[in-house]
């Protein structure tokens, strides 16, 4: 729930999420001599207060913006990291801790939307309560008799495609499975199971 | 066209003008952030929070200064505008983003024969 940076002999510090306004890969060597992480920060930071800022040495470099005007307080981080090929991947993880703190002050956010899922079809179709999306334990439970006639189709055909090794048109296999249900086209219609086996597929 | 794994993200969206923002993917536009620095790049990512991603950025600081950042992620907290440019197509771009969502949600048909959307193949 924090970012924390530390130095081989454990010196470091850390920074919450929610006080991180961006953050960034800077590989241009013409600003700044080493490809880094910059975060800008919505605080302050004094130099020489060892408490809140401890250096470690040769490894992150904080400018303080002073500010002498009402605006909010910035603070600067370059993280240079000894592997510079660990950027993307420092990049990618703190986009997706930023995602996990959206702001608690945001008003414009619905409220309604929290806590338990709120389904815009369920609500037209006039059953409040229906969740859009289920469970693996709950889905098999709702489903009907067709609805287990179709699952029972596609894990065959999946199956099939998978051990013949032919792509079905469509029909994306192994670790797409994992997103089978997020909106993947697919053709439902066939009815004799292999009938793309021997379709040129071009992706 | 990514449509958020998140039924919350996507309901959020589908209720707010941050569907169009989520439209701009691969665009490249300016964002101004609340500081008055603006970060100009190409568009890869807007979530329901209305935080962005942006690659190849040119990012201008409050005091005018010029850098170059390979990618950039802002907090939604501190946009404080996104140009929408010229060419974009506003009503033409939500109606999109709104039919991708629908697409995901109704994802298999919803009850036997009737198909509420053609099915169109992505991109």
């Amino acid at each position: 729930s924090r970012l924390s940076w530390l130095d081989n002999s454990g010196l470091g510090f850390s920074l919450d999420y929610p006080t991180i306004s961006l953050h960034a890969v800077s590989r241009d060597l013409n600003a700044y001599p080493w490809e880094h992480l910059y975060v800008m920060v919505n605080a302050k930071f004094e130099e020489d207060n060892a408490k809140e800022a401890p250096m470690a040495e040769g490894e992150e470099e904080e400018e303080a913006e002073d500010s002498d005007d009402d605006t909010e307080p910035i603070a600067e981080f370059r993280f240079v990291p000894s592997d510079k090929s660990a950027l993307e991947a420092m990049f990618s993880a703190m986009c997706e801790c930023q995602a996990l703190h959206p702001d608690p002050e945001d008003e414009d956010s619905d409220n309604d939307y929290e806590g338990e899922e709120y389904d815009v079809e369920a609500h037209e179709l006039g059953q409040g309560d229906i969740p859009s999306f289920y469970t693996y334990e709950e889905g098999l439970s709702h489903l009907t008799a067709e609805g287990q006639a179709t699952l029972e189709r596609l894990e065959g055909m999946l199956a099939q495609s998978v051990s013949s090794q032919y792509n079905m048109a469509g029909v994306r296999t192994e670790d797409s499975i994992r997103e089978f249900e997020d909106g993947m086209e697919v053709d439902l219609a066939p009815a004799v199971a292999g009938q793309f086996e021997d379709a040129e597929v071009d992706h | 066209m990514e449509v958020s794994h998140s039924v919350k993200e996507r309901t959020i969206a589908e209720n707010s003008l941050v569907i169009l923002l989520q439209g701009l993917c691969n665009r490249v536009t300016t964002v101004e952030l609340r500081d008055e620095s603006t970060a100009s790049g190409r568009v890869t990512n807007v979530d329901a929070f209305m935080n962005v991603r942006l690659a190849e950025v040119t990012f201008m600081d409050r005091q005018g200064t010029l850098c170059h950042l390979d990618e950039l992620f802002v907090t939604g907290r501190n946009v404080r505008y996104v140009h929408i440019p010229d060419d974009v197509d506003i009503r033409a771009t939500i109606e999109q983003q709104l039919q991708a969502i629908h697409r995901v949600r109704y994802f298999g048909g919803r009850d036997k024969g009737r198909k509420e959307f053609p099915r169109t193949k992505h991109r």
